[in-house]
C-alpha cells in the first residue's frame, strides 16, 4: 500500500451516523411492538415476524446473487420491511402468505426499482395491499388476542356505528386487547417506539403527529363526539402507520414543508376512506396514495435559497 | 427588534484542545520556502535572484495582474533558488531563502503615514495581506470597495466555526489592542458608522475581552453568535449579524457592508504599527498525529515539518494532512508544503481518523436538505450530475442553483450514506462554470 498521506476533499469528519445504525434504530423502535404482539396473539405472531423477516431477507439476498448487485442484506433494511409487513398482518393470515407478502415487498417493490433508496412506494404496505387484494378472506378478517373473548374479536373500526355493538373499552384498545393486525394494537408499545425514534432523532414528529391529529381533528368536528375521534385515533393501523410506515424517507417528501403535506393528505385520505368508502384499509391506502404523490409535493415545497432566487 | 430568525446549522464537535493556548514563537527555521500563489489572483512575480542576500520584510515578489499580492522575506539569508513549486495541485513558481539565523530585519521599512483612502489603499496594497481566515483574497482589493460607494459597516469575522482551528481566538486575546487600531484605520479612511466582532459563543473569553475593551466605543458591538458550523462563512454571518443577504451576482459592498477576517485586519493595523508587511503567522497546529498540539507564531513559507517538529514530533505516521480546518480544509500529501498566508491551522490526522467509509445508495432521509445553511439540495445535484444529457443536466443544475453553494460540507458530514455530496456539489460549480463560459462563446460567435 502506498505510504503517502491521503488526499481527499473535505469534510475530513463525519458524524457518527450510518443507514444501518439508522436501520437498527428503527428495528429497536418497533421491538415494544413486537413483543406485545407475541404477548397478546401468542407463538403464532412470533412465527410471523421469523417469517416474514426470514423471506425478506433471504430475497434480497438471492435478488442480489442473481442480479449480480453488491449485496446489501447488511444494511438491515430488508428486516426493517419483513418486521413492519408482519406487524401489519393478523394471525389469520397462514404464514405461506406473509412470506409471500414479503418476497413481493423485496423483490417487487423494492430490488426492481433499484434497492433501498429507489422504491417509489413503501414496500411493506404495497406488500399488505398485495395480500389483501389476492387473499381478501384472509387478511381482512381480524383475529383476536389470546385472552380476549369471542365478542370483541371483531375488529372494532367495523363496528364503530354500529348501534348495541359491544366495543372495546379506551384503555383496552390502548393496550391492544382487540382484534387486528398482530402489531397496530399496542399503542402504549407503539408510541415508546415513537420516542424512541424522536430521542435518537431518527425522525421528526411532524409527520405522525401531524396524521394523527388530522384523523382526529376530522373524525371531532364530523362526529362531534370526542369519544368517537379517540376511537378512531387508536383503532386500525393509524399509529403504526403514522410513525413507522409514513416517516419512511425513501417514499416521502425530502423537504420538511413537503412531508407536513404529506401528513396532512395522509390524515385527509384516511378520514375520507374510513368516513365514506366501505374499506378497511384508510391507513395504508393513504400512505400508498401519498407515496406517488410524493415526488410532486417536493418540488412544490422548493424553498427559495438564502441569497437565490 | 423585530423578530429574526437566525440561520443554525449544524452543531459539530470542536476539537479545539489548543484554545487556552498562547501562541509561542517557533524557533527560526533553516529555511523557508514562499510560493508564488498565496492569495486567491494572479500570481506575484519574483523581483530577486537567486543568491542575493535578502532580509526580513524585503520585497522579493512584486503584485503582478489581477488580485495579486506581493510577497516579503520572511527570514533573513540567502535566495537559494527560484523554482517550481507543485503541492497540493498548487503548480507555481516559489523562493526558496536559507535563513541565517539572525532574522535581521529590512533596513528600508518605514512605517506608513497615509492621509486619504488612495494611500491607505496603496499602504495596506504594499503590506501583502490578503484574507488570512482561509479566502486568501487581498485585503486591499476587498478595502477598496469604499472608493465606489460608501460602506456603512464592517462586520469584522471572529467566528471561527471550524472545528480544531484556534488561531482567531488566540489573536483576538493576544492582539486587542491591533484589532483597536484596525477599527481606528477603518474610521479614518473608510469613515464607516458601524463595526460589528461577531464571535461563536464557545470563545466567551475574547467576547468579554473585546466587549471591555469596545465599551465606550458606540460605534462597535461585539456580537455574541451561536457555536454553529458555518457561522463565520459570508453568507451566513451576514444574515445572523444584520439581517441581510447578498443576492445572486451581488456584491456585498453595494449592500454597504464588508467583511473582514479578525486576523487580517490585526495584521494590517500591524503594518501600519511597526512597518512589517505580513512575514509571520499564527498556526494552530492540531490533529490525532500531532503530539503535542500548540499555536505557533510561525514565519510564512516554513514548512509543516518545522511546525511538527515544534510540536514535539508525531506520535503517528501521517494519515491525512489538512491546510484548515476538517470541514473546509485542502489536504497536501507532503510534510514538504509550506505555511502559505491564509494557513490558519495544519491538522494532521492518523491513519485510523483520515480512513475513508464507503458510501452506500442514497436514503432520501433529507437530512443534507434541513442542514444546508442556504436551503439547497445536495440530492438534486446528485441526481443532475448523473445525466448524460449535458443541457437537461446544466438546465437542472440552473434551476437548483448550485452556483450558490459554498461548499461548507454540512450535507456530506450528516449523510448517514457517507456519500461524498459535497464533492458532488464543487464537481457541480465546476461544470456549470464551464457549461456557462461555453454557452456564452457560443453565443458570441453566433452573434458575428
Amino acid at each position: 500500500m502506498d505510504n503517502k498521506p491521503v488526499m481527499a476533499a473535505g469534510p475530513h469528519i463525519h458524524s457518527a451516523d450510518s443507514s444501518r445504525r439508522i436501520m437498527l434504530d428503527v428495528i429497536l423502535a418497533l421491538l415494544p411492538a413486537s413483543i406485545a404482539a407475541v404477548v397478546l396473539f401468542g407463538p403464532r405472531a412470533a412465527a410471523m415476524i421469523c417469517v416474514c423477516v426470514a423471506a425478506a431477507v433471504v430475497s434480497e439476498f438471492l435478488f442480489n446473487l442473481i442480479a449480480k448487485r453488491e449485496q446489501s442484506v447488511g444494511d438491515l433494511s430488508a428486516v426493517v420491511t419483513g418486521l413492519l409487513l408482519a406487524l401489519n398482518l393478523s394471525t389469520g393470515v397462514p404464514l405461506w402468505q406473509c412470506a409471500l407478502g414479503s418476497v413481493f415487498a423485496i423483490v417487487l417493490v423494492k430490488c426492481a426499482f433499484g434497492g433501498m433508496g429507489h422504491n417509489f412506494a413503501n414496500p411493506a404496505i404495497t406488500a399488505r395491499v398485495f395480500l389483501l387484494m389476492a387473499f381478501t378472506s384472509t387478511v381482512a378478517g381480524g383475529a383476536a388476542p389470546r385472552m380476549v373473548d369471542a365478542v370483541s374479536s371483531a375488529t372494532p373500526l367495523g363496528l364503530i356505528g354500529t348501534e348495541g355493538a359491544a366495543l372495546p373499552t379506551l384503555g383496552q384498545m390502548f393496550l391492544g386487547l382487540r382484534g387486528g393486525a398482530v402489531g397496530e394494537g399496542c399503542i402504549l408499545a407503539l408510541l415508546v417506539g415513537f420516542g424512541y425514534l424522536l430521542v435518537r432523532r431518527v425522525i421528526s414528529w411532524q409527520i405522525p403527529v401531524i396524521f394523527m391529529g388530522t384523523v382526529f381533528v376530522c373524525f371531532l368536528v364530523s362526529s362531534g363526539s370526542f369519544t368517537v375521534a379517540l376511537y378512531e385515533l387508536l383503532a386500525g393501523g393509524l399509529v403504526l402507520g403514522a410513525v413507522f410506515m409514513a416517516t419512511d424517507y425513501t417514499t416521502t417528501p425530502i423537504t420538511a414543508e413537503g412531508r407536513m403535506l404529506f401528513a396532512l393528505g395522509c390524515g385527509l385520505i384516511t378520514f375520507v376512506i374510513r368516513r365514506f368508502c366501505a374499506l378497511p384499509e384508510g391507513v395504508s391506502y393513504s400512505i400508498l396514495c401519498m407515496n406517488i404523490l410524493a415526488p410532486w409535493l417536493e418540488k412544490w415545497t422548493r424553498r427559495k435559497p438564502l441569497g437565490g432566487v | 427588534m423585530s423578530l429574526k430568525k437566525t440561520i443554525s446549522s449544524l452543531k459539530l464537535p470542536h476539537y479545539k484542545s489548543t484554545a487556552g493556548m498562547a501562541a509561542v514563537r517557533m524557533a527560526v527555521p533553516k529555511e523557508v520556502l514562499l510560493p508564488m500563489n498565496m492569495h486567491s489572483g494572479q500570481a506575484a512575480e519574483p523581483v530577486v535572484e537567486a543568491g542575493q542576500h535578502v532580509t526580513v520584510g524585503q520585497l522579493i515578489a512584486r503584485e503582478e495582474g489581477r488580485n495579486s499580492a506581493p510577497v516579503h522575506a520572511s527570514v533573513s539569508g540567502t535566495v537559494k533558488a527560484i523554482e517550481p513549486y507543485a503541492v497540493g495541485g498548487r503548480k507555481t513558481t516559489a523562493i526558496r531563502i536559507e535563513s541565517d539565523g539572525k532574522m535581521e530585519k529590512c533596513p528600508d521599512l518605514k512605517i506608513p503615514a497615509p492621509t486619504n483612502l488612495d494611500e491607505f489603499l496603496q499602504c495596506v496594497r504594499e503590506s501583502g495581506v490578503v484574507g488570512l481566515g482561509g479566502a486568501a483574497f487581498p485585503v486591499w482589493a476587498k478595502l477598496a470597495a469604499a472608493q465606489k460607494s460608501h460602506i456603512q459597516t464592517v462586520l469584522i469575522n471572529g467566528a471561527e466555526c471550524e472545528p480544531f482551528i484556534t488561531s482567531d481566538h488566540r489573536v483576538m486575546l493576544e492582539h486587542g489592542d491591533l484589532i483597536e487600531k484596525g477599527i481606528a484605520l477603518l474610521k479614518q479612511f473608510l469613515g464607516s458608522e458601524e463595526y460589528i466582532i461577531g464571535i461563536e459563543k464557545n470563545k466567551p473569553d475574547a467576547i468579554e475581552a473585546l466587549t471591555e475593551r469596545f465599551r465606550d466605543d458606540p460605534a462597535v458591538k461585539v456580537m455574541p453568535l451561536d457555536s454553529v458550523y458555518p457561522q463565520g462563512a459570508k453568507q451566513v454571518l451576514l444574515y445572523n449579524a444584520t439581517g441581510k443577504v447578498v443576492g445572486p451576482g451581488q456584491r456585498l459592498a453595494s449592500l454597504g457592508v464588508i467583511i473582514i477576517n479578525v486576523t487580517s485586519l490585526v495584521k494590517t493595523a500591524e503594518y501600519f504599527t511597526t512597518g512589517m508587511p505580513l512575514v509571520e503567522r499564527i498556526v494552530t497546529v492540531e490533529g490525532s498525529a500531532v503530539k503535542e498540539p500548540k499555536n505557533l507564531i510561525v514565519p510564512i513559507g516554513c514548512s509543516i515539518r518545522d511546525l511538527v517538529e515544534a510540536c514535539g514530533g508525531l506520535k503517528e505516521e501521517p494519515g491525512k494532512i489538512i491546510y484548515g480546518g476538517a470541514m473546509m480544509g485542502k489536504t497536501v500529501d507532503t510534510l514538504d508544503a509550506s505555511v502559505l498566508k491564509a494557513t490558519n491551522a495544519v491538522v494532521i490526522m492518523n491513519r485510523r481518523d483520515a480512513e475513508k467509509t464507503k458510501a452506500s445508495p442514497c436514503i432520501h432521509c433529507g437530512r443534507c436538505v434541513a442542514v444546508c445553511p442556504l436551503g439547497l439540495n445536495p440530492t438534486a445535484f446528485a441526481r443532475a450530475m448523473e445525466l448524460e444529457d449535458e443541457a437537461a443536466r446544466a438546465a437542472l443544475l440552473q434551476k437548483e442553483q448550485v452556483s450558490l453553494c459554498m461548499e461548507c460540507g454540512c450535507c456530506s458530514y450528516v449523510c448517514p450514506a457517507h456519500r461524498p455530496l459535497a464533492e458532488n456539489n464543487s464537481a457541480a460549480r465546476r461544470f456549470i462554470r464551464g457549461w456557462e463560459t461555453a454557452q456564452k462563446e457560443k453565443a458570441k460567435e453566433g452573434g458575428k
